[in-house]
């Protein structure tokens, strides 16, 4: 048992001097105090309550060391685990929102906090209560998200007492005991130590005043055998495995005998086991005098501390070597996710509440693939998007490669649903796609065979989807998804193009909700001018254009088929169309969020949400708009879905081989017989619509 | 329990419960020599509140001095005693010191025990899979080349959802159904991990003391 030839320890009795202990932060642990950094905390750097978890040595030539884990970060009141090698201890974790932060915070101040908490434990009978307060540890931490690395420094708090503690005596248990008494201290300890109720507590007294049997007590329960002056000895769950110096808990242990039990001299024992048995010949039994300090019950009376963990000895904080927790390790799947949504997490942080959870739950329906459908799934999956359905009919042409900004020359002649889909994988392998090659069913287009399968497809598609965004080039071709999503209640968003106007919005909610079930009957009595929520619906697309959709294609100039815009446009009304939807999913009401003007309504944390956006590059012309549903719209009138409601796809098949028939139904063709109205192409009508900008 | 399932070298949820916690009191009634701590069962924890079925078993802080070295313990190579000191306290050095975490989980799908585990320098960070295989002894290397079923691979702990090293199970019945087939047969599906250990061990340089294994 003699110490190997290294530092030699003074002869007895000499000061007291403690093995120093070490922390164990797992990467883990640096895992999970970034996603808390970055996911809950924000710029919050007030210090936050962990736990440690601290063991007796176990390995008879390796300290143990005070571990912290991912579990370390669960709120104290959250957090039950503890076991027998798993002692939770209380620490305080002050992570600072950049390096600078970090590198001024003054840690000798710090440290002097900490172990005047420890003192006020000490005199006010809490460790008594929670004898692990004595272990109290802090961590200083700066986490650098963009890189990866958390940099942190741990200490261990200690009391510095003015005089000296003088160690009298230090051996092996298993020398200072008779074979008897170690062994009933062996059973006692072994029992101490298998109990769930105290094998987490690490400082306890033992009573060897009986010769038959050794006690082992809580310190709570000190007061009823105050008297009995027997022999007693100090146990403490000791880290280290030296043989010529305790462990550092020792120290704030005698600081705690000293200072509420006034004690001057005590016998303490270093208790150790090996694997998970009592190792008596490895624990010590020593004895240690102290005379009492003074000034220290003053309420205000801050103790020198020492416990910097890595502190060299003489050269003090200056030298202090900064840990390092590099996570780039993790898990490089999740990393690149994380970057990719870095942004939007740090817009969170400051001014826009990101909610990325809905925004990577959400299912998007892409109806179209072209110009904007290009663009709005890009910036969606941006904006954090993860479930992406893709609905086009058409292949990728020469002409498309440079206006639609995800394909490339390899991709002419595929079609778009299967051409876009590597294109959003390569740029975010996180998201989830679908695409289909479908045409719309469209009102006045040739009939095809598929026209019935493509229409309960779309049906389906609506109702899985969590919002719709239109985004073909056709008008008509949005008239039956309008439909779907005024029927469902479900988000809808528009973009549209002009030659050099642009246009976004979203459609009002629906007309009352489909009840469940059977109620059909009694659902379809609640349709009206108002949602749910009693409010007077918003438009849709079609409430502003009184006329019933029919083939807007075949009866053009090339000019106006090719729907010639100026370039750029796509870009501008795709980055609105994204923009809108993140507004209206912040939006406490959502579907229902009353249509806000710029100029006369006030912000909200997202900013205004306006239900239609209309803008003019000619003129640099940008318009907030808001109308109200008509009820003589061809899509989201209550005549219309009523009529779709009762008679589902029979109803939809009819308009699509007659589109007259909605003008009559919604009562247009009388309307516009008395109004003389001329057929008014969408594309233009961009230009004038002062009458909107009333409302 | 009827002890039908374990004949084709699979075990039940029940079995597995039961024979984790006949592996934690045997192994805690027997000498282990070599300083390894006691298997503990966790219960999994959903919001805090530990469940009543599901856990695992766990081994944790289990040292390995030395690292790189492939013996794995002579006395006369201890831990290199730079200790630097202050008035107040000594500071022992740790750097050659790896610290191992094992958990025996219950695989639904496989319907066999998995065994995950991570390695950690003293200091908290993790061990790559290359720094992991230095510390295994020779014989344990042999294994993991040879034999067709041990391969690491890094997985989402099941009940920790973060990567950890996980011994692949395909395989495991195979080879349980004839391990177990020595045994009696209203012990097996309580020594089923027991067994198991003594195998699996090895390919991670986990002493399992003969005891373990036989029988009384
Ligand atoms: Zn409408």
């Amino acid at each position: 048992m003699a110490p190997k030839a290294e530092v030699r320890p003074r002869p007895l009795p000499r000061p007291l001097m403690v093995e120093a202990i070490t922390s164990c932060v797992e990467t883990p642990f640096g895992e999970a105090l970034r996603l808390l950094k970055l996911d809950v905390l924000g710029t919050d750097d007030s210090p936050i309550p962990i736990t440690g978890y601290y063991t007796p040595c176990t390995h008879p030539k390796v300290s143990g060391s005070l571990r912290l884990s991912p579990e370390s970060l669960v709120p104290p009141s959250a957090n039950s685990f503890g076991s027998r090698n798993y002692c939770p201890v209380p620490g305080t974790l002050i992570n600072t929102n950049n390096i600078r932060g970090f590198q001024n915070l003054d840690v000798e101040y710090l440290l002097r906090e900490e172990a005047k908490k420890i003192l006020h434990d000490i005199m006010s009978g809490k460790i008594e209560e929670g004898p692990s307060l004595l272990l109290r540890f802090l961590v200083i931490s700066f986490a650098d998200l963009k890189n990866w690395k958390i940099y942190y420094s741990v200490a261990f708090p200690s009391l510095v007492f003015k005089s000296e503690m003088t160690l009298l005596s230090l051996r092996s248990a298993s020398l200072v005991l008779s074979q008897e008494k170690a062994k009933s201290l062996s059973k006692s300890l072994k029992e101490w130590r298998s109990s769930n109720e105290t094998t987490v507590l690490p400082f306890f007294w033992v009573d060897m005043s009986s010769d038959s049997s050794i006690v082992i007590r809580q310190l709570k329960d000190w007061k009823d055998c105050q008297d009995s002056g027997q022999k007693l000895l100090f146990g403490f769950y000791d880290n280290g495995y030296r043989q010529d110096y305790p462990g550092w808990a020792l120290r704030n242990y005698i600081a705690f005998l000293s200072l509420r039990w006034k004690m001057e001299k005590v016998q303490f024992l270093c208790y150790r086991e090996r694997g998970s048995e009592p190792d008596l010949e490895k624990s010590l039994i020593g004895e240690a005098s102290f005379p009492p300090p003074h000034g220290w019950d003053d309420s205000d009376y801050v103790p020198a501390a020492i416990g910097w963990e890595g502190e060299k000895p003489g050269d003090g904080r200056k030298e202090k070597k900064l840990k390092e927790i590099n996570l780039e390790s993790m898990s490089p799947e999740r990393r690149d996710e994380e970057h990719q949504l870095l942004h939007l997490k740090l817009m969170g942080w400051r001014q826009f509440p990101v909610d990325l959870k809905k925004l990577s739950s959400f299912r998007c329906l892409l109806l179209g693939a072209g110009t904007l459908g290009c663009e709005v799934s890009r910036l969606l999956m941006t904006w954090g998007v993860r479930k992406l359905t893709v609905v086009d009919g058409g292949h990728v042409s020469m002409s498309d490669v440079l206006k639609q900004s995800l394909y490339v020359d390899k991709d002419c002649g595929v079609p778009r649903a299967t051409a876009i889909v590597p294109h959003l994988k390569e740029r975010c392998p996180a998201v989830d796609v679908e695409a289909i090659q479908m045409e719309i069913p469209t009102p006045g287009n040739p009939v095809s065979t598929s026209v019935l399968d493509d229409c309960e497809r779309l049906q389906t598609l609506v109702a899985s989807s969590n919002v719709v965004f239109l985004l073909t080039d056709t008008w008509e071709s949005r008239w039956f998804p309008t439909l779907l999503c005024a029927n469902e209640n479900k988000m809808a968003i528009t973009a549209a193009l002009g030659y050099d106007s642009y246009f976004a919005m979203r459609h009002g909610a629906g007309p009352g909700t489909v009840a469940e079930g059977s109620d059909m009957v009694a659902a379809m009595s609640k349709l009206s001018a108002e949602d749910v929520l009693g409010r007077q619906r918003l438009g849709c697309y079609f409430c502003n254009d009184v006329i019933a959709p029919v083939d807007s294609v075949s009866n053009r100039t090339l000019d106006q088929q090719c729907t010639v815009t100026r370039p750029g446009l796509a870009s501008i009304a795709s980055g609105h169309a994204a923009d809108l939807f993140t507004r209206l999913l912040n939006h406490p009401d959502g579907i229902h969020a009353p249509g806000d003007i710029a100029g006369t309504n006030s912000e909200g944390p997202s900013g205004l949400l306006p239900h239609q956006i209309r803008g003019s590059v000619s003129q640099y012309n940008l318009l907030t708009l808001m109308g109200y549903s008509s009820s003589s719209c061809i899509a989201c009138s209550n005549a219309v879905v009523r009529e779709y409601r009762s008679r589902g796809l029979d109803f939809v098949m009819q308009v699509i081989n007659e589109p007259t028939y909605l003008e009559d139904l919604t009562g247009l063709t009388e309307l516009m017989k008395s109004a003389d109205y001329s057929r008014v192409e969408w594309v233009d009508e961009a230009d004038d619509d002062e009458e909107f900008a009333d409302m | 329990m009827g002890g039908s399932s374990v004949c084709d070298g699979t075990l039940s949820l029940d079995e597995f419960n039961a024979s984790a916690k006949a592996l934690v009191t045997k192994w805690s009634g027997i000498d282990v020599d070599n300083a390894l701590p006691d298997w503990e069962w966790r219960p999994c924890r959903k919001m805090g509140v530990p469940s009543e079925t599901e856990g695992f078993v766990a081994l944790e802080g289990v040292y390995r001095i030395g690292a790189g070295s492939q013996s794995e313990e002579s006395d006369d190579d201890p831990v290199p005693d730079d200790v630097v000191e202050h008035d107040t306290w000594v500071q022992s050095s740790r750097d050659n010191v790896h610290l191992y975490d094992f958990h025996i989980v219950y695989s639904f799908s496989y319907k066999v025990p998995v065994l995950y585990f991570q390695g950690l320098q003293s200091g908290g960070q993790l061990l790559t899979l290359d720094e992991i295989k230095k510390d295994l002894p020779s014989h344990s290397l042999q294994l993991l080349n040879e034999s067709k079923w041990t391969f690491i691979t890094r997985e989402e702990h099941p009940h920790l959802s973060r990567p950890w090293f996980t011994l692949h199970p395909c395989g495991t019945s195979d080879w349980m159904k004839l391990l177990l087939h020595k045994l009696g047969d209203k012990d097996r599906s309580l020594q089923y991990l027991s067994a198991w250990l003594s195998v699996v061990g090895q390919a991670v340089g986990l002493k399992i003391p003969l005891k373990l294994y036989c029988n009384s």
